[in-house]
């Protein structure tokens, strides 16, 4: 069976703040759906810019076929970061997976694919910065 | 305001301003000849029904109410949603299958929803109901159009309806008399200024999802089946639907792959 060790978030991630018991719900029906073993999950701490838990899951990789995402925002929030440990996974022939998105990360196009997403989003966090179409209508 | 669009272009805008939706003739009927095969022959897997002997024949979808139980009805639209989904190639069709229109209404630069929605209508069936409502009141951008695609020929009550923009100004300026209404009591209010959106299977729907919109009972004596999914433009802003878990860029251009990777050079260390 695909043993996968689902990765959580404690503080919020791109603007979005989803309970932790929440997204430990939406990761394990995702491991349900899919006959993944979900071997629980590793909270990130809530200090900024703390990536701490997802490098510690990277060290015991080897035990594990995949990590478990509530989202593809929860990746490190650097690029060269995000990239490295996105290439970490693929070299070791692992596999990510994000439950919000429905997204998996198993190759460089996979890579790419969320990456450009990334991109997007926070170009579009800049240009649109504090602009909530529905407040700004008012 | 500057126009440099082309005449076509203009001609399908003002339309769509106009009346809050438009209908085109496909200009790729390959791309909708295949999400129709697709999805019957996924049907036909999912209810184990005996594939006929013209797949394509709309009688076949049309008459859809007699070969299931009501009660599996939804399961096995859930089931046929997902499964269509798995095919990548079926949500560039649909993308296809409106491409020029899109390209005059929205751009040229497009997200488009993750999922591809399926909708049955069984006649009689009150329980898959859209009662009247505007997607912007539940969150959705209003930089989105929907992308509305029959798999068989709609009208009367099998058709779907919305609020033209002429007629929504008055519910928008009254809206405070509304709110403590149902729904339906709103739809009553606004029933005569309604239209009712006549649509051959081959055509394609846009339709902009900020005015009221919705349909009743199908009392014809044919199921009703429609797909609709949303697009955007890449840049535009976001609703409560966001770019990742619910819109994925489909045609970015060069100059933007280009920007979103940009960087000044550092000069400081």
């Amino acid at each position: 069976m695909i043993k996968v060790r689902g990765y959580m978030s404690s503080r919020e991630f791109m603007g979005e703040r989803v309970p932790q018991h929440v997204q430990n719900l939406v990761i394990r029906n995702y491991c349900n759906q899919n006959k993944y073993q979900y071997l629980l999950s590793a909270v990130e701490y809530a200090m900024d810019g703390s990536y701490l838990i997802l490098k510690q899951i990277i060290q015991e990789i080897k035990n594990l076929d995949g990590i478990g995402f509530y989202s593809i925002f929860q990746l490190p929030y650097n690029d060269k970061d995000r990239i490295l440990f996105l290439e970490k996974i693929i070299k070791k022939k692992k596999f990510l997976f994000f439950c919000s998105e429905g997204f998996i990360v198993k190759n460089r196009k996979d890579i790419n694919r969320i990456n450009t997403i990334w991109l997007i989003k926070k170009n579009l966090n800049q240009s649109l910065k504090n602009f909530s179409y529905f407040k700004f209508n008012k | 305001m500057i126009n440099y669009r082309s005449s076509v272009s203009n001609q399908y805008s003002d339309k769509f301003k106009n009346k809050g939706y438009l209908i085109l003739k496909t200009k790729n009927n390959n791309s909708l000849k295949y999400l129709q095969k697709k999805i019957l022959q996924t049907i036909v897997k999912e209810c184990k029904i005996k594939a006929p002997k013209d797949l394509l024949n709309e009688d076949f979808l049309n008459n859809f109410h007699k070969k299931i139980k009501y009660s599996d009805l939804n399961e096995h639209r859930v089931n046929i949603i997902r499964k269509i989904n798995q095919d990548q190639n079926f949500k560039k069709n649909y993308f296809l299958s409106a491409k020029e229109i899109l390209y005059a209404l929205v751009g040229n630069e497009l997200s488009m929803q993750n999922r591809i929605n399926l909708s049955i209508q069984f006649p009689n069936d009150a329980s898959s109901l859209l009662p009247l409502h505007s997607d912007i009141w539940s969150g959705d951008s209003p930089f989105e159009v929907v992308v509305w695609i029959p798999l068989v020929d709609c009208y009367g009550t099998k058709a779907m309806y919305i609020l033209p923009p002429n007629h929504y100004k008055k519910v928008e300026n009254n809206f405070k008399k509304y709110s403590n209404k149902s729904s339906t009591q709103l739809f009553n209010k606004i029933k005569k200024n309604l239209e009712w959106i006549d649509i051959k299977f081959g055509e394609i729907l846009v339709f902009n999802q900020a005015l009221p919109h919705g349909n009743i009972v199908n009392k014809e004596k044919e199921t009703r089946w429609s797909m609709n999914c949303r697009f955007k433009s890449v840049f535009s802003p976001y609703g409560d639907k966001k770019i990742g878990e619910f819109f994925e860029p489909i045609t970015l251009r060069a100059a933007s792959e280009i920007g979103i990777r940009y960087k000044l050079p550092e000069i400081k260390k």
